[in-house]
């Protein structure tokens, strides 16, 4: 148990995908203008990635190690088939915001990473615990941007059609952080505080140059 | 003479008003990840021009004479693009080098990280499936059109990764503060080059 745990809290702070190890940033940056869409995206993540590591942990020992990556990539696109056609049919809203960005939930790097680095060669337990701390640590860092952005750029919250929060009628909202410009300036002060964090409380710091391109690039 | 009005604005469409990289975040792990240095940049540009038009017109041949008719496009697009374009990306790799060693020199490195860049595959989604793609020209390409958008996309995609590689050299030297070394003033930086892509949003109605 003490194991697992420790593997789940990995993904939150150490190994934050997408902080510490900058992986997924596409659809972090491109989703966050709204709380709303980084939310379900953080939700289809979880999903597609708890789902693959468990199938791609119970069936390694049967999996071929040269054919491993068509097996993963098979794998990780019929879950997000599940959820593109389910999302459309509950949720057409959020997967008209959403749009592309649902079907390339599949060359997300973190999800082929973690099931190539982790899922591969641990059991199902663990790599349980891995894929939902990684989910969770990517939800909690595309919904904190959303909220930034969403909040001050637009001066409210609305989530599914629900006003939760808003400013009151004399704040003049900048839209600039709305804008793509915002979005890359708002993480770069993310990543900058996720750095001091954990350089004031002496967690070690991590290879920061797992990018997926290097990091698949040994296939 | 009109034909050759939308082609063109289908070019500079994709390339610059709806720049791929720094107006619609797609693609952005080798942005990040190769723009340490000119040289590997300019590899990187011309490997994704290169697979982007092989792997959107084979997908557009793909959809158009297989799965549409089919009536199944719905539920296999997903897994059927993305292994038409890894296996069609590992035949090109293993041709280029055996036929022209000294092209596959300069850009095999590049093919296989391709392979898994969602550029690749929202390029191919988006020149066959109606619905995701936000300029208001008609939808459902033709051919040719598929063709002009998919390279108007690869130029965008070289532009912004260039110029960012020339900027993030000279950014080696420049003085920064210690936490912000790095990563995060790589995002800052990216932000700004982003403001100029802002200027051209609206433009020709695009």
């Amino acid at each position: 148990m003490r194991e697992w745990t420790g593997v789940f809290r990995r993904g939150l702070s150490l190994e934050n995908p997408l902080t510490m190890l900058m992986i997924g940033l596409c659809p972090t940056l491109a989703v966050s203008t709204k709380v709303e869409g980084a939310f379900f995206m953080g939700v289809a993540v979880i999903f597609v990635l708890t789902m693959s590591v468990v199938l791609v942990s119970s069936l390694r020992l049967y999996v071929p190690e040269q054919v491993r990556i068509p097996v993963f990539i098979v794998i990780v696109a019929s879950f997000v088939t599940i959820v593109d056609l389910s999302m459309k049919a509950f949720l057409p809203d959020v997967y008209i915001f959403l749009g592309v960005w649902i079907p390339l939930i599949v060359t997300n790097c973190i999800i082929l990473g973690r099931a190539e680095a982790f899922a591969y060669h641990n059991k199902v337990s663990l790599s349980a615990a891995d894929g939902l701390g990684m989910g969770a640590g990517f939800s909690i860092v595309i919904v904190t941007l959303g909220l930034i952005r969403e909040l001050f750029g637009s001066g409210e919250i609305v989530f599914l059609g629900a006003r939760l929060l808003s400013f009151p009628e004399w704040y003049r909202a900048p839209n600039v952080l709305l804008l793509f410009p915002g979005a890359f300036i708002v993480f770069g002060f993310m990543v900058a505080a996720a750095k001091w964090y954990n350089l004031r409380t002496g967690t070690r710091m991590v290879q920061t140059s797992a990018h997926c391109t290097i990091e698949e690039g040994g296939r | 003479m009109e034909t050759l009005q939308h082609f063109a604005l289908l070019l500079v469409g994709a390339a610059l008003v709806n720049n791929i990289l720094l107006t619609r975040f797609i693609g952005l792990c080798p942005f990040f990840g190769v723009s340490n240095s000119m040289d590997t940049s300019l590899g990187m540009a011309g490997g994704v021009l290169f697979v982007l038009t092989l792997a959107s017109s084979v997908t557009w041949v793909a959809w158009n004479l297989l799965l549409d008719p089919l009536g199944v496009g719905n539920f296999l697009y997903i897994p059927s693009f993305i292994l038409v374009i890894a296996a069609l990306v590992q035949f090109v790799e293993m041709y280029l080098r055996k036929a022209i060693p000294a092209l596959h020199r300069s850009l095999g490195i590049f093919l296989p990280l391709i392979t898994t860049n969602c550029a690749v595959l929202a390029t191919a989604v988006e020149s066959v499936r109606p619905g995701f793609f936000k300029m208001g020209i008609e939808y459902g390409f033709g051919f040719g059109e598929a063709l002009v958008y998919t390279i108007g996309v690869a130029l965008g995609f070289g532009i912004a990764l260039i110029s960012f590689a020339a900027l993030r050299e000279r950014l080696e030297v420049a003085p920064v503060p210690e936490i912000m070394r790095g990563t995060p003033m790589a995002f800052i930086t990216a932000g700004l080059l982003s403001f100029g892509y802002v200027g051209l949003g609206g433009l020709f109605g695009l």
